[in-house]
């Protein structure tokens, strides 16, 4: 943790996962998302709360996982909506955190970095 | 996978969207016919392109209550207008007194220049309502005070500040008082001289209903700022030393001439429909909207009650659920567009106390409808079901 103006900010940190050491961002996030791979997964969704991955989870997470090795890039909203057939409210209440720190994080999308101060999210962080 | 067609826009204090059709045809049109660089050549047609340039200017000053066209200085946008002041008045062991409902673009270049060691500042706080109390300014002016920089409005909470007291008590303390008016302008009117304002930045993307990367600095003729960027201006080319003459002063190289037409055509259109119009229907728009919002049990309101002193913005939360969910909801399932985060303005969140995570910001623009809004309560409404 770091002061800045006040306010506290998460750095970066490493941790080994299924003996692989992996860079998290401030908020949880896999700096580098090629690191991710469905046993990442399983620790983080686990430490989400997550006891079993159901098959709509599975589902969605794959979807994330194609579309961003094909295309290089997080999928939108939009692509999401119809890559999944979920609604985004449907792939809010899929995991714990929500969209962004469930599903996207989960998935090992990179730290959409909004308009926001970064706060973590991971309870096994630092 | 193609984006769907329908889009309510409610993220106006970020960017008035869509532009009038007569501002963007008036833009390709003219740029067609005169886009060519003003004021860099003999031939008629870049004097022609001076002229136009020229006549925005006198528009701009009279627009905004000023008394001199050549004190009209473009730049990209406010940001880049805080930043030509700013740095072009500030000295060593300088103080400036600003508040906490500041954007970044006045907060960062503060913070900046004080790590420097240039100058130092002091931020006064507004009430529970998000006033700014004129004589908390007065109370932190210094006799080393440089400048008061104050937001017109805030593109948090829509409060608006009573400039022409502001403006009072920097006059009776010979401080210049620089107005923020990148939310203001185009619906407010302005009175730089009237209200004792040295200087307004602006941009042009917002309700002055340009396009993106123009704005500006308008300042009184009392008022000098030194060059902080040198480059070609046109004139005295021989020598080495930038002009020093105004509006060559603070601006280098070849003008966006496309944006600063589309300035003009913006004013046009904004002074046709008149600022009142325009905000009263926002306003309208936005308290039917804070009405709805109201009686969803899991969404919750931040900022000011009331609208009399007040533009189109209405922050939001819904209860257990970070703010970029709910957009993304918004947006994904209802083709709803707004703002979520801490909106550049992380002090004012601080004090709204919907900090670190922010708000859901919605911002009403000339071109909203009572059916936009009504979709908007519909859809917070779903979203806030068993939250």
């Amino acid at each position: 943790m770091s002061e800045h103006e006040g306010r506290t900010i998460r750095r970066p940190y490493i941790r080994k996962i299924a003996g692989v050491d992996i860079m998290f961002d401030g908020e949880g996030f896999l700096i580098n998302p090629s690191q991710w791979t469905e046993d990442v997964f399983l620790v983080l969704a686990q430490e989400a709360g997550v006891e079993e991955i159901s098959d709509k989870q599975w589902m969605a997470v794959r979807f994330i996982r194609k579309f961003y090795t094909e295309q290089g890039k997080s999928p939108l909203n939009h692509h999401m909506k119809i890559g999944t057939g979920l609604s985004l409210a449907e792939l809010e209440a899929l995991f714990p955190g929500g969209i962004k720190y469930g599903v996207r994080r989960l998935a090992g999308l990179p730290d959409p970095k909004g308009c926001r101060k970064a706060v973590g999210w991971s309870a096994k962080s630092d | 996978m193609e984006r769907q067609e329908r889009l309510i826009y409610l993220d106006n204090a970020a960017t008035v969207f869509p532009k009038p059709a007569g501002v963007l045809s008036k833009m390709m049109d003219t740029y067609r016919s005169l886009g060519v660089s003003p004021g860099r050549g003999g031939y008629d047609l870049a004097m022609m392109a001076s002229d136009l340039v020229m006549d925005v200017r006198e528009r701009l000053a009279r627009f905004f209550g000023s008394d001199d066209p050549e004190r009209v200085t473009f730049a990209a946008n406010a940001s880049d207008a805080l930043n030509l002041i700013i740095q072009g008045m500030m000295e060593p062991g300088c103080h400036v007194v600003s508040s906490r409902l500041e954007h970044n673009s006045v907060l960062r270049p503060l913070y900046h220049f004080q790590q420097q060691g240039i100058l130092s500042y002091d931020l006064v706080k507004p009430d529970g309502q998000g006033r700014i109390d004129p004589e908390d300014i007065a109370r932190a002016i210094k006799p080393a005070t440089k400048m008061v920089i104050i937001n017109h409005a805030s593109n948090v909470t829509g409060i608006i500040q009573d400039a022409q007291a502001i403006g009072r008590v920097c006059r009776n303390h010979n401080v210049p008082l620089i107005l923020d008016v990148a939310q203001s302008a185009g619906l407010l009117p302005i009175c730089m001289r009237e209200w004792g304002v040295s200087a307004i930045a602006f941009t042009g993307h917002k309700s002055l209903l340009g396009t993106s990367g123009i704005g500006g600095l308008v300042f009184t003729s009392d008022l000098d700022i030194r060059t902080t960027r040198f480059g070609g201006t046109g004139v005295d080319s021989e020598s080495l030393v930038h002009t020093q003459s105004y509006p060559h002063r603070l601006e280098i190289g070849t003008l966006n001439l496309l944006g600063i037409i589309g300035l003009g055509a913006g004013l046009e259109h904004v002074e046709q429909l008149g600022l009142d119009v325009t905000r009263t229907k926002e306003v309208a728009l936005a308290q039917r909207l804070a009405q709805g919002l109201t009686e969803i049990s899991a969404v919750s309101l931040h900022g000011p009650a009331g609208w009399d002193n007040r533009l189109a913005v209405l922050m939001t939360n819904v209860r257990n659920m970070v703010p970029e969910d709910v957009g993304a909801i918004l947006d994904g399932d209802y083709g709803i567009a707004v703002r979520t985060g801490l909106h550049c303005a992380p002090l004012a969140h601080q004090d709204l106390k919907t900090s670190p995570q922010g708000g859901v910001r919605f911002s009403i623009g000339p071109f909203n409808t009572i059916e936009d809004i009504d979709a908007a309560i519909f859809a917070m409404a779903e979203i806030g079901k068993n939250k």
